[in-house]
């Protein structure tokens, strides 16, 4: 395990979350058959359904006990256990920099990104990752060697290290996820890592893209705890990490209309992800990455044995 | 305008105003700094609640303003000015201020905590405060202020001196512009003022204040009437209601201030008499002497003791087991001094609420002898057997028992060549017939105070005494006289012939009956005229009757004196009292006292009064000095002519106590009299009129009644009602409210952890 590996990797971590397995909640392609649900019809040993013929369609695939009964040209089609492709993309904007305690924001999202990527490396799925802020900083596509943790990890370091020479990084997601909708060469899994804050309406376009084209969504939304409390005392002057404003408060005084603030933030977020058949996880910093994981990966899992 | 009575204390407080805006500029300044993601959801927050917390920050910082404010202003004493301070106003004017000073202000039983002792500290204190009020007033306030008893004294003789519209000044502090510089003298001048021992009532200071009002054109005038209100004060209340009447009228505001301790009447003994009760002030004979003393108080006294004493030295003193409520116990001692001249019985209680009605002096002018004239009408002159005999052995049986009287035998004609003034008694003894110039003598003599006795025996003639010494009842004699009787004896009815009737010369003899009075035969005496029924005026009383109720001694008032006509003869010429029967000589000397009483008594004035002193021209020098109480200050005087040969020296009594009057004759000798001077008893009582009699009286007098307490809440209350409780409890709510403020403003809120 290489040092970036040790920093984002916590074996603690990594240990809980291996009994877990990754099921997607719709069919996805992938290449360990049996565990998950491929998108493509396929030979296989599980009929899916019939579909009439159309010019093109393997002859192989015809059906002639219902051509010799019907007179029709019907094709077989099956349903094939694929492996998952995992792809991560993690928010490197500067608003992910913030940290209350010995985790920053963007800290946080890489754990979780490598401890998902490694569970599904793990399973011999394929994983892949992105960091971005207002364009892709670094990206490795998804794949199944065993180096790609490694790759995940160093494009988890160099994505936002590249990023934090800019003074400041706004968060644009639209344009990210729309690359990432044109580059992903099969559909799979997209969970994206980020606080959302910055261009909301762009992440719920670039998720409805994604969504459109197959994909399966997550999103992490990775809050600091003082960003859910709002926990300060006495004046302060609160300068925006990506937005140039200031503001001289008593804190105390503005929290409750913060706390409103933020509330109706979280709400647009669930009830839109939920518009957008994506998965809506909110995850504190304060709490331990392996329970945030348990508590996603029990909650995909629960979801794809009620569907 | 508040004043404040420690104006520095505001001056160096009111910057401490600008540290809660320092405070505040200083956190601008102390802002943490926090690089913030979350900034969208910050600026929604402002955005909304912006205005409420600007008006919130600025009412927090106006309420600290405002308790720091507050505390600096309760620090510096602030007072809103009493009703009298909204009075004042621009103009003049002019405040004039009579303080209660006689010796019932001297109640020390109560004091109401400010340090002072007394009903005249707190009606000094009442002016300190009225003088510090009018310090601070704008416009010109003027005061003057004077004393019950000083402004009853008669104005200054110089006073026609002064400018004509200056009025005369009978004022302790005479009428002057009160100022903040001024004060500390007005201060001191009050500092002076003392009781007096007077009576003085608030009429005599009226009508001075009246005057000195009358004559002023002053925008407003204010009277104020500091006193104690006692009911003895107030007897002629409606006399001083007319007075207060008047100035009302006259456009004059009044205030009544009452001093007097607001809780139960105090416990109070007066000496309210010591006099001599009889006997002859004579060398080496004992006089008795009756002290009465007066509980003035609403429950009884037990156990009081009296300390008495002559010449200044101590003697036995009295005990008095009970005195009842309002009650007066009499108590009679006897003294005896071995030398003629004038001497000093004192009596004393022991201390209560008032002082000055504790002692009581009284001076006894005591002589080698007292000489008695007695007029002897047998022109024989009888001797062992006659009148003159048997009464100058009752009135001086011999030097085994001294009586110290000395009479003197004369006939009729010494009373006109004889100084009537200088016998103790005169008694005229079966006298036939005086002359005009002899009766005008006598009657003069009895008109003066002297004593005068008739025995009218044989030589008496009805007719005679009638018209020349009855003359229809204006003259001496008491009764006209219808003649000699016998006196008819019925044989069957046993009893003594003469009966005692209730009078003090014979109350020795009065009670049960008496064996050396049922010894005593009455054969004949001299009837009075039928029909005779003495006016009530007349003031006529029997001393003795005889057994068939026809009178046998009669006394009546003539003048200052007393006149006693007894209708039988003194020798056992008619009777046999004389002979023999001690009741005789017991009954004379008895009436000897009785009837030189008062010419005995010597004057004793009361404060307040004059002590005179009469001279004789051509014998004594004009000078006298005269020893006043209470430190034996000599005051000279020099003496001026009353009458023909007649010098007369005076002084006023400022102080109860002997005054002695020194002084030379002309051919060198010293000669020295004393008189005694005594507080007057009724002042010592000290029942209030009370404030809803006092309203009954004043009815239709537009005045103000207030406690002196009222008046002053604290040590400053007249200069001002305090405002420090009331701005405490206005810091209070400020307070209560700021927490209110800063709780709403979210300071106060708990940074609880939200579940997510």
């Amino acid at each position: 395990m290489t040092p970036a590996s040790r920093r984002y990797l916590h074996p603690e971590a990594i240990a809980r979350i291996a009994r877990l397995e990754l099921r997607a909640r719709a069919v996805v392609e992938g290449l360990l058959a049996g565990l998950h649900k491929s998108p493509y019809k396929g030979q296989s040993v599980e009929f899916l359904q019939h579909r009439e013929y159309v010019r093109g369609d393997d002859l192989r695939r015809v059906d002639w006990k219902v051509w010799g009964r019907q007179d029709r040209l019907y094709v077989k089609e099956f349903e094939e256990e694929t492996n998952l492709r995992l792809a991560l993309v993690v928010d490197g904007s500067a608003s992910m920099d913030y940290r209350s305690g010995p985790l920053s924001k963007y800290d946080y999202a890489a754990t979780l990104a490598a401890s998902l990527a490694w569970l599904a490396l793990s399973h011999g799925d394929a994983a892949g990752c992105a960091v971005f802020d207002d364009r892709v900083r670094a990206s490795v596509p998804a794949r199944t060697k065993r180096s790609q943790l490694t790759s995940v990890v160093e494009v988890l370091e160099t994505g936002h290290s590249a990023g934090s020479a800019a003074t400041a990084r706004p968060t644009a997601f639209q344009p990210v996820l729309r690359s990432l909708a044109e580059t992903l060469p099969r559909r799979g899994l997209v969970v994206v890592i980020s606080d959302l804050l910055g261009d909301s309406e762009g992440l719920f376009a670039g998720l409805q893209l994604l969504r459109k084209r197959g994909h399966d969504l997550a999103v992490l939304h990775v809050m600091d705890d003082d960003e859910l409390d709002f926990p300060f005392e006495g004046p302060t002057r609160f300068e925006g990490l990506e937005l140039p404003e200031q503001i001289a408060c008593n804190p105390r005084a503005l929290r409750e209309g913060y706390l409103a603030a933020l509330d109706d933030f979280l709400a647009a977020a669930r009830k839109r992800c939920a518009a957008a058949r994506c998965d809506y996880s909110l995850i504190r910093t304060g709490e331990a990455v392996d329970a945030a994981l348990v508590k996603f990966l029990s909650r995909r899992s629960t979801a794809g044995v009620e569907r | 305008m508040p004043s404040f009575d420690f104006p520095p204390l505001l001056w160096w407080g009111l910057p401490l105003v600008a540290a809660p805006i320092i405070i505040h500029l200083i956190n601008l300044l102390r802002h943490r700094r926090v690089q913030w993601a979350a900034m969208e959801l910050l600026l929604a927050s402002q955005r909304k609640y912006r205005t409420r917390v600007l008006l919130k920050q600025i009412l927090l910082l106006a309420l600290r303003v405002a308790a720091i404010l507050g505390l600096v202003l309760a620090l510096a004493q602030p007072r809103w000015k009493h009703a009298i301070g909204q009075m004042l106003g621009a103009g003049r004017t002019m405040h004039l201020v009579l303080l209660d000073d006689s010796y019932s202000m001297t109640d020390r039983s109560s004091g109401s905590g400010l340090g002072e002792t007394t009903a005249f500290d707190r009606g000094r204190l009442v002016v300190e405060r009225v003088a510090t009020e009018l310090a601070a007033a704008s416009g010109r306030q003027e005061i003057a202020v004077g004393r019950f008893s000083v402004c009853a004294e008669a104005p200054p003789e110089d006073a026609a001196d002064t400018k004509p519209d200056t009025p005369p000044q009978r004022f302790d502090l005479p009428r002057q512009i009160v100022t903040p510089e001024l004060l500390p003298v007005i201060r001191d001048e009050l500092a002076t003022l003392v009781p007096s021992q007077t009576d003085a009532g608030p009429d005599a200071a009226l009508t001075a204040a009246a005057e000195l009002l009358a004559g002023d054109a002053a925008d407003s005038r204010v009277l104020w009437l500091v006193s104690d209100f006692r009911a003895g004060q107030w007897k002629a209340a409606e006399g001083t209601a007319d007075l207060l009447r008047r100035l009302a009228d006259d456009g004059v505001e009044l205030r009544l201030v009452d001093c007097a301790a607001e809780e139960g009447q105090a416990t109070n003994l007066t000496v309210e008499r010591l006099q001599v009760a009889g006997g002859v002030p004579a060398t080496g004979v004992v006089v008795p002497v009756e002290l009465a003393i007066r509980n003035h108080s609403e429950q009884p006294v037990r156990g009081v003791a009296v300390d008495l004493r002559e010449d200044g030295s101590p003697r036995p003193g009295l005990r008095i087991e009970e005195i009842p409520a309002g009650g007066l116990v009499a108590r009679r001692f006897d003294v005896r001094f071995p030398k003629s001249g004038c001497h000093l019985v004192e009596a004393r209680l022991e201390a209560d609420a008032v002082a000055a009605d504790n002692l009581r002096t009284m001076v006894l002018d005591v002589a080698d002898r007292m000489d008695v004239l007695v007029i002897d009408g047998d022109p024989r002159g009888s001797g062992r057997s006659g009148d003159a005999f048997y009464l100058s052995t009752a009135l001086a049986p011999g030097s085994g028992a001294p009586t110290g009287l000395r009479p003197r035998i004369e006939p009729p004609r010494a009373l006109s060549t004889l100084e009537l003034e200088t016998f103790d008694c005169i008694w005229l003894l079966d006298v036939a017939r005086l002359d005009a110039p002899e009766i005008a003598a006598l009657e003069a003599y009895a008109r003066a105070g002297g004593g005068v006795v008739f025995f009218v025996g044989p030589r008496s003639d009805a007719e005679t005494v009638n018209t020349t010494l009855y003359r229809g009842g204006v003259g001496l004699f008491p009764v006209p006289l219808a003649g000699p009787v016998d006196l008819i004896v019925d044989g069957a009815e046993p009893g003594p012939d003469l009966v005692v009737e209730e009078h003090p010369v014979v109350t020795v003899l009065s009670g049960q009956r008496n064996p050396l009075l049922d010894s005593v035969r009455v054969d004949r005496y001299q009837a009075v005229e039928r029909g005779f029924e003495p006016a009530p005026a007349a003031g006529l009383r029997r001393l003795l009757s005889l057994r068939n109720g026809a009178p046998l001694a009669i006394e009546q008032p003539f003048g200052e004196g007393l006149v006693v006509a007894i209708l039988s003869s003194a020798a056992p010429t008619w009777n046999n009292w004389s002979r023999g029967n001690p009741s005789w000589v017991v009954v004379m000397l008895e009436l000897e006292s009785h009837l030189a009483t008062a010419r005995r008594t010597a004057k004793s004035p009361e404060v307040g009064q004059r002590v005179s002193l009469m001279l004789e021209q051509g014998v004594d020098g004009i000078d006298v000095d005269f020893l006043v109480p209470p430190d034996g200050r000599v005051i000279r005087q020099t003496a001026t002519a009353v009458r023909a040969g007649v010098l007369e020296a005076a002084i006023e009594a400022s102080a109860a106590g002997p005054v002695v009057a020194r002084w030379k004759r002309l051919d060198g000798t010293e000669q020295e009299r004393i008189v005694a001077v005594n507080v007057d008893p009724a002042e010592g009582r000290l029942e209030r009129i009370g404030r809803e009699r006092l309203e009954r009286t004043l009815q239709g007098v537009a005045h103000r009644y207030e406690s002196a307490a009222s008046l002053q809440p604290d040590s400053g209350a007249l200069a001002g009602v305090s405002l420090v409780n009331p701005l405490l409890y206005l810091i209070l709510a400020v307070l209560l409210a700021e927490q209110v403020v800063s709780f709403l403003a979210s300071y106060h809120m708990p940074a609880r952890r939200r579940a997510i």
